[in-house]
């Protein structure tokens, strides 16, 4: 069975956990046991009734606070797909535990309440998102129930979302009205909705959404991400292919380095095989290399990478981060980690009101989003996000991990 | 190999190699369990039959001796470096499940790997923990770090994205490194048979009961079940209604068990 991996994502208590609970519980995803066992300590912590929302919460804080802290994989089943769900949590601070979930999918529910609106984090969900390069969307409007089932309701809900997801460039996503706390238009068709004709939840998403397909067409990008000695005094590139297809007996080269081959083997595991595809980690032997290393990017001599110093990017700061201009961060892209200058913080975006907060400000913050300019301190083989996603998107490394997330919008020779 | 295997394996091989690139001084954790098996086999493939770090087996002493035989077996065939922790003070002690399983695991487990890890200076461990074992389990990230003092603060950890896994440059005793995170317990005995794995022979039925996660003698219970094969597990895992780890002590939802030992430092 085909797999999709899907995020959810809105604004905190629009009932993200809840849809997923209903989806994960309508589809028999849920064991008996677990139930069994979350029923039972409800019951001896005397809350008060069971809500879908705890299938997922098992961090005691979440259960006792109502909220999910962090991203949950679960699958279910549909007639067509097997899905892996990813919660997202709504709360504001945790923009960067979103976007470890959203960077994982194919595909993205954005739920908002009925009832409570649009509000903040709908709009910067949804922008985010976008940022991150997520194509497909699908919009589950939830807590009908809570808004007496009211066509009107849903239909304005809708245009007002509509504006502002084409804003974005999501042209007429598919919007269904359900409540998932009482199970309307999820799995089961609503009898309380019956003004509505369109597909369940579930139905749209099997029909609107496929799964990604493998960049097989495009020219051949791999990474380089160690060597190893081999036998006869050869060495074995570990490389793992992003784009295109690698065949053996051709003239190999490396960026920036530029050093050139003749690949002899593709071992994949121990056995030689006559292809790589995208997603492949293989080793590979060839001749004429001696100082390939980690960080490096291979592809054919007839369509290489452009080396560049200079390149504008959308930079999204998650946490312990601050920028300014001058600094000299140390981002990876593929395998390679390299200083870049910021040479020109260019806007700071508003990822909330999806405006332009201020030109060419002097710092972005934590959690902030900005346009900015860079000038590597040597060479890199970075890629327009547009074109080549795979080699197109970079994080900022900081003291703890990953401290901001880049997608680069254009490159400059 | 069904191709969604071959899917799973790759992503595991391509982590294995960039942790193995990242960091100085790793290991490999092994209980000889199904999971861990299939990652230390994982780690031959990604280095081309021989692995280049230790593979580490903590010892509780309360293991089954089929634990132990098939522990010795493969790592002789395998031909690794296989490394024993044992918390020798603590069992001397006098500690047992007896003393509390919070206090028996955390002392006789994880205060073993401590040791160990502070005797080898091994700055990243390769765990095959998986998403759909354990709620606290899905928390995870593929790379996630562990502070001086072991613990593991789930309340707010690196973003992680893409497959950027980035090494932090400060506040960080070692990383663990969660390359099967993504398979299930079916991949994994799917796995097993595609690929023709040893298993543990206490996996399989005898007298009407099988083990279905492997840990210490006292706090692990089999479960009622016929499968005598790999074939007749993976058929009754399709059908199952109850979670994997259900015959281990430390995994019930009660009291939060897994949450309060993982944040202290458990695998």
């Amino acid at each position: 069975m085909p797999r999709i991996s899907l995020v959810v994502v809105g604004h905190k208590d629009h009932g993200k956990s809840t849809l997923i609970g209903r989806l994960l519980f309508d589809s028999k995803a849920i064991l008996e046991q677990k139930l069994a066992e979350i029923k039972a300590e409800l019951k001896e912590s005397g809350s008060p009734e069971f809500e879908f929302a705890f299938l997922l919460d098992s961090l005691e804080e979440e259960r006792k606070g109502g909220l999910t802290i962090d991203i949950m994989h679960t699958p279910f089943k549909s007639d067509k797909y097997l899905y892996t769900i990813i919660d997202c949590p709504g709360h504001k601070e945790f923009v960067k535990k979103m976007l470890t979930g959203a960077s994982e999918a194919d595909a993205a529910v954005l739920v908002v309440s009925a009832k409570e609106g649009i509000e903040d984090q709908t709009r910067q969900h949804a922008f985010l998102i976008k940022t991150l390069g997520i194509k497909e969307l699908v919009v589950a409007v939830n807590k009908m129930d809570a808004a007496a089932y009211d066509e009107n309701r849903f239909q304005e809900t809708c245009e007002e979302l509509k504006q502002i997801l084409l804003s974005l460039g999501y042209s007429d996503p598919p919007m269904i009205p359900v409540s998932a706390m009482k199970g309307d238009n999820v799995y089961k068709r609503s009898q309380k909705m019956k003004w509505y004709k369109g597909l369940t939840l579930i139905e749209t998403l099997d029909q609107n959404i496929a799964p990604a397909k493998l960049p097989t067409h495009k020219p051949l990008r791999g990474v380089v991400q160690d060597v190893y000695p081999y036998k006869n005094d050869q060495q074995i590139v570990a490389c793992k292919i992003e784009t295109g297809k690698l065949e053996p007996e051709r003239t190999v080269i490396f960026n920036p380095s530029g050093e050139k081959g003749l690949l002899k083997k593709i071992l994949a595991s121990g056995s030689s095989t006559e292809k790589a595809e995208p997603g492949d980690s293989v080793g590979l032997v060839i001749d004429g290399i001696d100082t390939v290393e980690r960080g490096e990017v291979l592809s054919y001599p007839e369509d290489q990478p452009k080396k560049t110093r200079k390149f504008t990017a959308e930079v999204i700061l998650l946490s312990d981060i601050q920028i300014r201009n001058g600094d000299e961060p140390t981002i990876r892209y593929g395998t390679a980690e390299k200083k870049c200058k910021v040479q020109k913080i260019l806007s700071e975006i508003d990822p909330v009101n999806l405006t332009i907060r201020s030109k060419h400000p002097e710092i972005l913050k934590e959690e902030s989003v900005g346009e900015i300019e860079f000038l590597a301190l040597e060479p890199l083989c970075l890629e327009q996000h547009s074109i080549f996603p795979e080699l197109g998107r970079f994080v900022i490394e900081g003291k703890r991990g990953t401290a901001a997330a880049g997608i680069v919008l254009e490159i400059q020779d | 190999m069904d191709e969604y295997l071959q899917e799973l394996e790759k992503k595991s091989i391509a982590i294995i190699r960039e942790a193995k690139a990242q960091f100085k001084n790793p290991a490999v954790l092994w209980s000889t369990g199904k999971d861990s098996t299939a990652a230390v086999w994982l780690c031959r493939k990604a280095f081309f039959g021989e692995i280049p770090f230790p593979v580490v087996h903590i010892d509780t002493g309360y293991k089954f001796p089929e634990i132990y035989e098939f522990r010795d077996k493969i790592a002789k065939e395998w031909g690794f470096n296989l490394l024993v922790a044992k918390n020798e003070k603590a069992l001397k002690d006098g500690m047992s499940p007896k003393k509390g399983a919070l206090e028996c695991c955390t002392q006789l487990k994880t205060e073993a790997l401590k040791a160990l890890i502070e005797e080898k200076k091994f700055d990243a461990l390769f765990l095959a923990i998986r998403r759909d074992e354990h709620g606290i389990r899905a928390k995870e990230r593929f790379y996630s770090p562990r502070d001086e003092d072991f613990r593991w603060n789930y309340k707010d950890q690196p973003a992680e994205l893409w497959d950027l896994y980035v090494k932090p440059s400060e506040d960080f005793s070692h990383m663990r490194v969660h390359s099967i995170l993504h398979w299930t317990e079916f991949d994994v005995w799917q796995y097993v048979k595609e690929e023709k794995l040893p298993v543990n022979p206490l996996y399989f039925a005898k007298n009407g009961k099988r083990y279905r996660s492997l840990g210490c003698m006292p706090c692990t219970v089999p479960i009622p079940s016929t499968a005598s094969n790999i074939d007749e597990i993976v058929q009754e895992i399709k059908t199952s209604k109850t979670p994997e780890r259900a015959g281990r002590s430390q995994d019930k939802e009660k009291a939060y068990m897994m949450q309060k030992l993982r944040s202290l430092g458990y695998m």
